[in-house]
């Protein structure tokens, strides 16, 4: 007896997987000195991309065999990946105002697009998905 | 009897416990059918044992990031507004004596501290989101199993965490711990938790020496701050106060969306305290150093040649004892009426050097008066040293006695040397100037 449509929840799994996946590498290269503009390097904003990837990841199994909690692993994985996500576009809309003011000689956008915010995106669909999910389960 | 269980019988007490209340609440309560709440489905991972505490890391980290990079703009905003304020009293006071007091003390003295108002705001409008959004009580549970092994009592979290604030109210709010050991544990480890008044020092040397680091260098004081006060507690708890720690029950609010409206009042509650000191005790001690920094006026030549001033000869005849780490009379001096409020220590900076507001950073760096070394090692001497004067009072009010208030200076003043001097030892091991 499972909580939910396994085959939906096979789906989620397997989205939460290849995000999870991304995030982990990702972070792994932040830690490790990061690569060019687009992936800056940063032991802490690597090490915290670690840790929403290892709670994508957490709910993987639990996800494919229609458990309830897995999903709940989605949701806060997603949660962090929103916290994270907003962070950096706040950090963005400083790093413009500084620019405004003529503290910074120059701002680009790319530069501060990071991972994070990308990521963040990326995982709004899986979200959504899961959260669909959460309404059929029963106990 | 913890060998045979392989567990403290303590915390296996506390898991019974939360057993029976949940049995009783399944036979008491009865729940909507099949409803699977948010807030079981988040308490599910934020509670989680192995993620629990990462989590916790990690969201903290967020904030001193949101704190430090995200009030950038608004500081430089601050810096300009003063920095035009004190050129205009220059040019349009008459007097030197009075132009010097207006410019360079209250609008250089002052303004270097109101500076640090986005910052400060900041961090209190995000610490209000956590707690609004019912996660604090989760961090207080999460950090309890760790906290009991340490010899703290998990009710000892939630002081802690208003420490990040102020020190008194967390001190205050030590009250609702029954046990008096774990009160009196809790008490005299609250002043390692760095308060909001100890902000604008990391700010100010964070950001001068680390540049896009700066937002880590600021959080690993608030990690060292924590680190410090458990084990500080585990030795209180192994010498002045034996036993152990009285069993914590917590209930926990369900999960909510803050609203804008409340996070601000939040915000605005704990942060008026630092516009008051900024009116009020910083003003005071500004105004002070301003003296003892342009007097004798005719030795100073109207406060231009510092070296002749009151302040210097204070500052140098304190300045051997922090020599070994390679800290200048300044320094000395910063530390010393840091005692009266940590916030006066950046005035002190924006005073001697005589700059301003926005260019105080900048001229540490290029006085050569701070290494990122011996700067990281100031900012853990500011944040492990004698608390301030008021939070001195409230450890005597808390417990009635002279006794402690002197023996938390005593031994936080030792341990600030202690981990200082292993910042500075290990760095130069390692081959930092």
């Amino acid at each position: 007896m499972t909580d939910f449509d396994i085959g939906k929840g096979k789906t989620i799994g397997i989205y939460a997987a290849v995000i999870g996946v991304v995030y982990l590498v990702l972070g792994v290269i932040e830690v490790f000195g990061g690569a060019g503009d687009v992936i800056p390097g940063d032991l802490f904003g690597g090490l915290a991309l670690v840790v929403i990837a290892a709670t994508f990841l957490y709910g993987i199994k639990d996800t494919f065999d229609g458990d309830h909690k897995g999903l709940s692993f989605i949701i806060g994985g997603f949660f962090l990946s929103a916290v994270f996500g907003i962070l950096y576009l706040l950090l963005m809309g400083a790093d413009g105002l500084m620019f405004l003011l003529g503290e910074v000689e120059e701002f680009s956008v790319l530069a501060d697009f990071r991972p994070a915010i990308w990521m963040f995106i990326l995982s709004l669909p899986l979200a959504y998905l899961a959260w669909g999910l959460t309404k059929d389960v029963t106990w | 009897m913890s060998e045979v269980l392989g567990e403290d019988p303590e915390v296996i007490l506390a898991e019974r416990r939360y057993d029976a209340i949940a049995r009783i609440m399944e036979s008491a309560v009865r729940k909507e059918e099949g409803k699977w709440t948010f807030t079981d489905m988040l308490d599910h991972v934020f509670l989680h044992r192995a993620l629990g505490i990462p989590l916790f890391l990690v969201l903290l980290w967020a904030v001193f990031q949101f704190t430090f990079a995200f009030s950038e703009p608004f500081m430089v905003m601050v810096e300009v507004f003063f920095g035009w304020l004190g050129g205009l009293a220059a040019a349009g006071i008459a007097n030197p004596q009075l132009a010097s007091f207006v410019a360079d003390g209250l609008c250089g003295g002052v303004g270097s501290v109101l500076v640090f108002v986005p910052p400060i705001f900041m961090l209190f409008l995000a610490l209000a989101i956590l707690e609004d959004s019912g996660y604090l009580s989760r961090a207080a549970f999460v950090m309890d199993r760790v906290m009991y092994k340490l010899g703290l009592h998990g009710r000892s979290f939630i002081p802690m965490i208003s420490g990040f604030g102020c020190n008194i109210p967390a001190i205050m709010a030590t009250r609702s711990i029954e046990s008096e050991k774990d009160r009196m544990i809790t008490i005299l480890v609250n002043p390692l938790i760095s308060c909001g008044a100890r902000l604008p020092v990391y700010v100010l040397i964070g950001g001068a020496l680390f540049g896009a680091a700066a937002g880590t260098a600021v959080f690993s004081m608030y990690v060292l701050g924590i680190a410090l006060a458990i084990l500080m507690a585990l030795i209180f708890r192994k010498t002045l106060f034996k036993g152990k720690p009285a069993p914590f029950v917590l209930e926990l609010p369900h999960y909510m969306v803050p609203t804008a409206k409340t996070a601000i009042l939040h915000m605005w509650e704990r942060g008026k305290l630092f516009l008051i000191r900024a009116g009020t005790i910083i003003f005071v001690v500004v105004v002070l150093l301003w003296f003892l920094s342009v007097y004798p006026w005719a030795a100073t030549n109207g406060g231009e040649i510092i070296e002749n001033s009151y302040v210097a000869g204070l500052g140098k005849a304190i300045q051997p004892i922090f020599a070994p780490f390679g800290w200048d009379w300044m320094t000395s001096v910063a530390i010393i009426f840091g005692f009266l409020a940590k916030e006066v220590v950046v005035a002190t900076y924006a005073m001697l050097l005589g700059t301003g507001e926005e260019a105080v950073g900048d001229t540490l760096v290029s006085m050569g008066l701070f290494t990122p070394l011996t700067g990281y090692a100031f900012m853990a001497f500011v944040l492990i040293y004698v608390p301030c004067v008021a939070t001195i009072g409230a450890i005597w009010r808390e417990t009635n006695s002279w006794k402690w208030p002197v023996f938390t200076m005593v031994y936080l003043t030792v341990l600030a040397f202690v981990v200082s001097g292993l910042i500075i030892g290990i760095g130069r091991l390692l081959g930092y100037t």
